[in-house]
C-alpha cells in the first residue's frame, strides 16, 4: 500500500485503512510529505495516576525510545500539542532552558544527539478518542508547517478508521458484552433489582456480572469500576 | 493544551514565535466567546465555502439517547426548521459514528446531483446512507473537544466549494469553534447548579474508589459531612445515586 498520505483525488470510496502496516504506510508518507525525519503516534493512559505514553507506532530506533523514556515522551506529546483547529507551534529543542518544566538540560541534550532537534506535537481526535503526533526533524525549519493541519486532520481520518486496533493497543477492554451492558445500566443509576429486571436475569447473576468487571478493572468497588469503564471509553 | 492564541481564526498570530519563552504558552485566560460571536465565526465558515445554512449539534453525554441537542443554527436566534428535523429524531448510527470517527460525511438528495460529483471527490469523507435534511446536500463534520465532549457542525447547501485540500482546514475551523463553544456551554453543565469545589473533590475521590469513611480522613471531614457533601452533588446533578452521579460528572467533564 503506498502513498496513503497523499490526496487521491478521483477517488470515489473513502481510502481504507485496516492493518498495522497500513497504519505505518499512512504515517510513512505523513512524514516524508511534512519533510520529518521521524514520527511516533502515543496515546496517553492513565494509571495509577501517572500519564503514561503508550506508543502506538513509530520510526525512532529502539534504543532511543528506551533513552527518552515513556514520561518524557507523554509530556512531550501533550504539554504542547496543537489541539485540532489551533494552531501547531514547534517546539525547539534548543530554546529548553526557557521551559524548565517540559524539558531539563540532560533531556535536550539527549534528544539533540538523537537527532530531533524541532518537534512537533499535534493532537489526533479519531471520535472521542485522543492521540498525540509526534514529528521531528533534525533540522530546525524544516519542516512544511503549512501542511500540519492537514496531516492533522487526515491522521485523525486515518486512524477513525481502525478503532478496533487501536482501543486493543491503548486499553485491554477485558469485560464481556454482558458486563458491559450492567455496568452501563449501574452507571446510568439502575440498581441491581432494576438492571435483572431490564436484562430479565436473576439479581444474583447481575451482582455477579458487575463483581467479576470490578475485578477484571481492578478497581475496589462499583463507583470506581464505572469511573476507570467510562475512562478508558468502555461503557 | 488548548490555546486560544494558536488559534486559526487569529491571523495576528506571528507564526514563527517558538514555542518555548512564549508568555501565552500557559495562559489560562480563554477569550470569552458568547454564542453570538460563534455564530458568527460558523456564519465566515459558511460564506467561505459557499454554504446556505448551518448548524451546530452536541451529542448527550448519556450514551443510551441517540439524539442531537441544537445548540444554534444559521436562523439564530430562531431555530431552522432543518434543524428542528435533525434534532427531532433519534440517530444511533450517527451518534455512534460521531463519538467513534472524526470522518466528515455528506450526503445529497435530488435535485443535487452536481453536489454529490463535488462531494465524492473528497477524499477521506463518505457518504451517509440516509439524508440528514431531505431534498437538501450537505457535510457533517464530527468535532470533539479536549475533554470528550463530541458534537456535530453541519453546512447545508447544494453549492458548498469544498476542496480535498480545504475540506481540512474548514474541519480544523469547525474544531476550534465547538471547543469554543463547549467553553461557554458545558453542555448539559450548564443545567445543573454550581457544584462546589469541596463536593468535587468528594465524588473525584468517590470516582477513584474511595469509601466515604477514607473520603472524610483524606479531606478531614467527619464522615457525616462528606456523605453530606456526596447527597448534594447527586441531588444537583440530578442522578438517583452515587454511581449515577460519578457516571454523570465524568461524562459531562466536570470531573477526569
Amino acid at each position: 500500500m503506498t502513498s496513503l498520505a497523499l490526496q487521491a483525488p478521483e477517488s470515489f470510496q473513502p481510502l481504507a485503512l485496516s492493518s498495522r502496516s497500513d497504519l505505518t504506510a499512512f504515517l510513512m508518507d505523513l512524514a516524508a510529505e511534512l519533510l520529518a525525519d521521524a514520527y511516533m503516534l502515543v496515546a496517553i493512559v492513565n494509571e495509577e495516576d501517572r500519564n503514561i505514553a503508550r506508543i502506538l507506532a513509530s520510526n525512532w530506533i529502539h534504543d532511543a525510545i528506551e533513552l527518552v523514556g515513556h514520561d518524557l515522551i507523554a509530556r512531550l506529546a501533550q504539554l504542547p500539542a496543537a489541539a485540532p483547529g489551533s494552531r501547531p507551534r514547534s517546539l525547539l529543542v534548543s530554546h529548553a532552558p526557557a521551559m524548565p518544566d517540559l524539558l531539563n538540560g540532560e533531556e535536550a541534550a539527549l534528544l539533540d544527539v538523537l537527532g530531533h532537534c524541532e518537534l512537533y506535537a499535534l493532537a489526533v481526535q479519531a471520535g472521542r478518542q485522543r492521540y498525540y503526533l509526534l514529528l521531528s526533524s533534525e533540522h530546525v525549519d524544516r519542516i512544511d508547517e503549512h501542511r500540519l493541519v492537514g496531516a492533522q486532520m487526515r491522521c485523525g481520518y486515518a486512524l477513525s478508521q481502525m478503532p478496533d486496533l487501536l482501543r486493543a493497543a491503548v486499553t485491554r477492554d477485558p469485560l464481556s458484552d454482558r458486563e458491559r451492558e450492567c455496568l452501563l445500566w449501574v452507571s446510568e443509576g439502575k440498581t441491581t433489582e432494576e438492571v435483572a429486571l431490564i436484562l430479565g436475569v436473576s439479581g444474583n447473576t447481575v451482582n455477579n456480572y458487575v463483581t467479576h468487571a470490578i475485578q477484571k478493572l481492578s478497581a475496589s468497588n462499583r463507583a470506581m469500576a464505572i469511573a476507570t469503564a467510562i475512562r478508558s471509553g468502555m461503557i | 493544551m488548548t490555546d486560544p492564541a494558536r488559534n486559526l481564526e487569529d491571523p495576528a498570530q506571528d507564526l514563527r514565535q517558538p514555542l518555548f519563552g512564549n508568555p501565552l504558552f500557559n495562559a489560562e485566560a480563554h477569550r470569552t466567546t458568547t454564542i453570538p460571536d460563534a455564530v458568527r465565526r460558523a456564519r465566515w465558515i459558511a460564506v467561505d465555502i459557499n454554504a446556505e445554512g448551518f448548524g451546530l449539534f452536541f451529542t448527550p453525554p448519556s450514551p443510551e439517547r441517540p439524539i442531537l441537542w441544537p445548540c444554534f443554527d444559521s436562523s439564530y436566534p430562531a431555530v431552522s426548521s432543518e434543524t428542528i428535523l435533525v434534532a427531532g429524531e433519534d440517530r444511533p448510527e450517527l451518534v455512534r459514528h460521531i463519538r467513534a470517527s472524526s470522518v466528515p460525511l455528506w450526503w445529497a438528495e435530488e435535485p443535487a446531483i452536481g453536489a454529490s460529483e463535488h462531494f465524492g471527490k473528497l477524499a477521506w469523507t463518505t457518504r451517509m446512507p440516509e439524508a440528514l435534511v431531505p431534498e437538501m446536500a450537505g457535510i457533517a463534520f464530527p468535532v470533539h473537544t479536549e475533554r470528550g465532549r463530541c458534537g456535530l457542525v453541519v453546512f447545508l447547501g447544494f453549492e458548498i466549494n469544498l476542496t480535498p485540500d480545504s475540506l481540512f482546514d474548514i474541519h480544523a475551523r469547525c474544531f476550534s469553534l465547538f471547543e469554543a463553544v463547549a467553553r461557554i456551554r458545558p453542555g448539559e453543565g450548564a443545567k445543573y447548579p454550581m457544584i462546589s469545589k469541596r463536593e468535587l473533590e468528594c465524588l473525584k475521590l468517590t470516582a477513584n474508589g474511595y469509601t466515604s469513611e477514607e473520603i472524610a480522613r483524606f479531606l478531614k471531614l467527619s464522615v457525616h459531612t462528606a456523605n453530606q457533601y456526596l447527597t448534594n452533588t447527586t441531588q444537583k446533578l440530578d442522578a438517583v445515586n452515587r454511581m449515577h452521579a460519578v457516571a454523570k460528572a465524568l461524562r459531562l467533564g466536570l470531573i477526569e
